[in-house]
């Protein structure tokens, strides 16, 4: 069965999204044991990925909890506690071999049981616990090295879930006592792991520093003897860093694309775009679909052919950001270009208008506010200046209204006040966690990266609920290729160039993080040459 | 006198609940709760685990409710438990405080110390160069932004001649031994402290080169050197003692208003302290957490103005009781 699934991944080679950028890393001979890996955070809540998604808990909670398996290269999904496993015949039992041996930080033994516990702990807590597991039904622990969890209905995604970012193990014997799993103060302090590294320091404004776990289950790993997380929040304070040398590896750096010049200038230090494909990071323009104008599909049309994002692809984020083609990112193993495009055409746009109803009176056709988000302004501030001058040139007046903090935009689109609006979302490998939420009609609900926009069309509901249960590969990525296409012919989005997402690292990092997961995933491998 | 001092506590805890209850209704004013900026973070979440998180925090009360329920807590000393750090704001606020106060201190102290010697030196030479080259100075330390001076003074001395550590408190790796340690953390002390202090050393050396010109020309300063003292003595016995008055009151005065110049700096540098704390507590929309740094600060500006009062009285022994 493993062999089978590889395969199936293996044909699925994600569009080639090879951005190279910066100098080739150097090419090391031999991986070296020891060390002291400097990285940055920007500040956490928590360090159990179980409770809380995103990069600032996962990118250490993955170095702290093993997870059953990881996925390297091409989403290939490799074993790590689980030493293998089997899916039935009909896709409804998967059955998992642990790996003997293998301890707690405190040094429990891992079991069964912990597994159990973890993947009930998630799906009640996580925030995409129920998109991942809600057909996850009973799970028997025959003995301590196997589980064996029945399924309602096939999952086709189950395995890219079980990698420690989204699917953590925990021990049983630490968070098992009651106790609210979102409020556990063991989440933060005191923190018992099983993966590769240990929490020595925990101090949240100050800096987490982590260290080789010697009692790892995979013998002779991890090969650093420390990682360092000290709190940086300011982002061109993290740039002076970085090219001083006071940090090794810097993922997520939020780096704008125009400062990729300066970096690579910089002696021995590099930066690539690799290692981001599992989160699928994509911007769009967000229309309230409720009200007129944007409930009219002619006037969505118009603006689609007068955002010309492939200029700002290339002009604006300096050809370094790839232009979005529909809700799945190129780099998504279901990616499929054979979308609907409307390419620029200003006269165009402006005859779409005058027959949608909207014509230019007293030099204005309409107006309306389009709010800016506060995160991630390097992508969002710019986009909205373009849009806004763009339309300008259509007589649609728009206002931008930049949001002081993050409260204050979730706020307004969360209750689903507001007229249009900058966004982004991470895909996540599989397209039932972070793709459905946003057009599924039984999800338009009051909460942030919902369906918001308030789409509703029964032929997408239907393709997003046979794909939730395609088992097939292809058949699954047929059914994908369809709501790709669906969704840009109804156009609930304008979608904008993908995020420039780029990791700035130092020649010494030896093994850099580049599988689809990247940072994401479990450093073991990861080593120092300096 | 006991009259007095008792007014003024009663005025002071007046003062206190108003800043409280103000506080509170400012920050619910403003758009967003907890609940949804901590869901955003989270990535997301089903409504009902939203509705769950409400109950916990107890927001699905009445305003009224809740505003009292948190004024009774404050009363019995008890500032209320962090939304998002799941800890105690006063153990939260315990922890970060040293870090503050210390910057605080630091560059208020060095800033009053420095701007005054400053200042009474180019009163003395009003036209000298010297003279000059501070007002330019305090010109431009007092109209440049904070964290523009902040990444200015990262580029100069860490970046270009490196001798500073850019950010944090103390170095990853810390030799043992407490001498090593002070020693570390006053390393990374000087580039945010001097960014905070160079705006108040600019103010301070203004304010006391124009109260030192003032007191000069006054006919007790005319009649002490008519009378033949030497020169320092009437510089610094008669004049100094008069022009620092007004130092001093703006030093009281000016101690909340470092706290919010340190929220910028302690950005920038990513100190471990209030300011960093308080910034996020904003964005987080983390009410306790912002409330009960708001009182501390308060509390702190009220013991500030005591001080303030008390030095007073030693520097001017006509103020007795006001």
């Amino acid at each position: 069965m493993f062999q089978r699934l590889s395969r199936t991944f293996l044909g699925a080679l994600p569009v080639a999204l090879a951005l190279s950028v910066g100098a080739a890393p150097v090419a090391h001979a031999e991986p070296k044991a020891g060390g002291t890996l400097t990285t940055f955070t920007s500040g956490y809540r928590t360090l159990n990925p179980a409770v809380q998604s995103g990069a600032s808990t996962g990118s250490p909670g993955s170095q702290i909890f093993a997870g059953l398996v990881t996925v390297g290269q091409d989403y290939k999904i490799q074993p790590y506690l689980a030493k293998d496993w089997e899916v039935s015949a009909d896709q409804l039992t998967v059955t998992f071999n642990l790996v003997s041996g293998a301890k707690f930080h405190d040094g429990a033994p891992i079991t069964g049981e912990d597994v159990k516990f973890s993947l009930e702990t998630v799906k009640a807590n996580h925030p995409f616990g129920a998109a991942m597991f809600g057909n996850v039904g009973e799970i028997d622990v025959p003995s301590p090295e196997t589980v064996v969890i029945h399924l309602n209905q096939p999952v086709p995604g189950l395995l890219l879930s079980m990698q420690p970012l989204l699917m953590p193990i925990l021990p049983k014997h630490v968070y098992g006592d009651g106790q609210d799993m979102k409020t556990h103060p063991r989440n933060m302090e005191n923190v018992v792991g099983s993966g590769p590294f240990k929490v020595e320091e925990n101090n949240p404004a100050e800096r987490l520093v982590l260290v080789k776990n010697e009692d790892f289950f995979i013998e002779g790993r991890p090969y650093l003897d420390k990682i360092v997380y000290p709190m940086v929040k300011d982002p061109l304070t993290r740039v002076l860093m970085l090219e001083k040398g006071e940090i090794d590896f810097a993922p997520f750096s939020g780096i704008r694309p125009t400062d990729v010049a300066r970096i690579e200038r910089a002696e021995g230090v590099n930066l690539t775009t690799d290692g981001y494909d599992a989160i699928g990071y994509v911007h769009y323009f967000e229309m309230n679909l409720r009200n007129e104008p944007f409930s009219n599909r002619d006037v969505r049309e118009a603006l689609a052919h007068a955002i010309d994002t492939g200029f700002l692809s290339k002009v604006i984020f300096g050809g370094k950001a790839v232009p979005g083609t529909g809700p799945l990112h190129t780099g998504n193993p279901f990616y499929s270009a054979d979308v609907p495009m409307y390419e620029p055409d200003m006269d165009k746009a402006a005859a779409m208008l005058d027959a949608a109803g909207y014509p230019v009176k007293d030099g204005v056709r309409f107006s309306f506010v389009l709010d800016v988000p506060s995160w991630a302004p390097q992508a969002h501030v710019p986009m909205a200046e373009y849009i806004q001058a763009q339309l300008e040139k259509l007589n649609i007046k728009v206002e931008l209204r930049k949001a002081p903090d993050f409260g204050t935009w979730v706020q307004r689109i969360s209750s689903w006040d507001y007229e249009a609006t900058m966004n982004g979302s991470f895909n996540y490998p599989d397209p039932t966690i972070g793709v459905h939420r946003h057009f599924d009609c039984d999800n338009i609900k009051n909460v942030i990266w919902a369906n918001t926009e308030g789409y509703c069309n029964p032929e997408v509901d239907k393709l997003l609920d046979a794909a939730a249960v395609e088992v097939d590969f292809d058949k699954r990525k047929a059914l994908y290729a369809e709501l790709q296409k669906t969704i840009q012919q109804d156009l609930v989005f304008i979608y904008m160039p993908q995020d420039f997402s780029a990791t700035v690292y130092s020649d010494a990092v030896g093994n850099m993080p580049d599988t689809p997961f990247g940072a994401l995933a479990p450093m073991y491998d990861t080593y120092l040459d300096k | 006198m006991i009259k007095g001092t008792l007014g003024k506590t009663a005025n002071t805890v007046i003062l206190l609940i108003a800043v409280l209850v103000l506080n509170f209704a400012m920050i619910h004013v403003a758009p967003g709760d907890p609940v949804e900026a901590l869901v955003g973070e989270m990535g997301g979440a089903t409504t009902e685990q939203i509705a769950e998180l409400r109950a916990q925090f107890g927001l699905d009360q009445p305003l009224y409710v809740q505003i009292g329920k948190y004024l009774w807590n404050v009363a019995q000393g008890d500032l209320g438990y962090s939304y998002y750090y799941d800890q105690p704001v006063t153990s939260l606020i315990l922890d970060r405080i040293g870090p503050t106060l210390l910057l605080v201190t630091t560059s208020l102290f060095s800033a009053i110390v420095i701007g005054t010697v400053l200042g009474v030196f180019s009163a003395q030479r009003r036209n000298s160069l010297l003279s000059h080259l501070v007002t330019v100075l305090s010109l431009a330390g007092f109209s440049a932004p904070v964290f523009w001076i902040g990444i200015m003074l990262i580029l100069l001395l860490s970046v270009a001649i490196p001798i500073l550590p850019i950010s944090g408190m103390t170095s990853s790796e810390v030799p043992e031994g407490t001498f090593w340690y002070i020693l570390d953390v006053a390393h990374h002390l000087v580039l945010p402290a001097l960014t905070l202090g160079l705006i108040y050393l600019a103010f301070y050396s203004r304010l006391s080169r124009a109260s030192m010109i003032e007191v000069l020309q006054t006919d007790y300063v005319r009649t002490a050197r008519a009378k033949g003292l030497p020169r320092r003595m009437v510089i610094y016995k008669h004049a100094l003692r008069n022009a620092v008055l007004p130092v001093v009151t703006f030093a009281g005065l000016q101690f909340g208003q470092v706290i919010s110049g340190a929220v910028l700096v302690e950005t920038v540098f990513a100190w471990p302290g209030l300011g960093t704390l308080a910034f996020d507590s904003i964005l987080r929309r983390d009410t306790t957490t912002l409330l009960g740094i708001l009182f501390f600060s308060a509390l702190m500006v009220v013991v500030m103005n005591i001080l303030t009062d008390i030095v007073y009285r030693r520097i001017d022994p006509r103020i007795k009781t006001a």
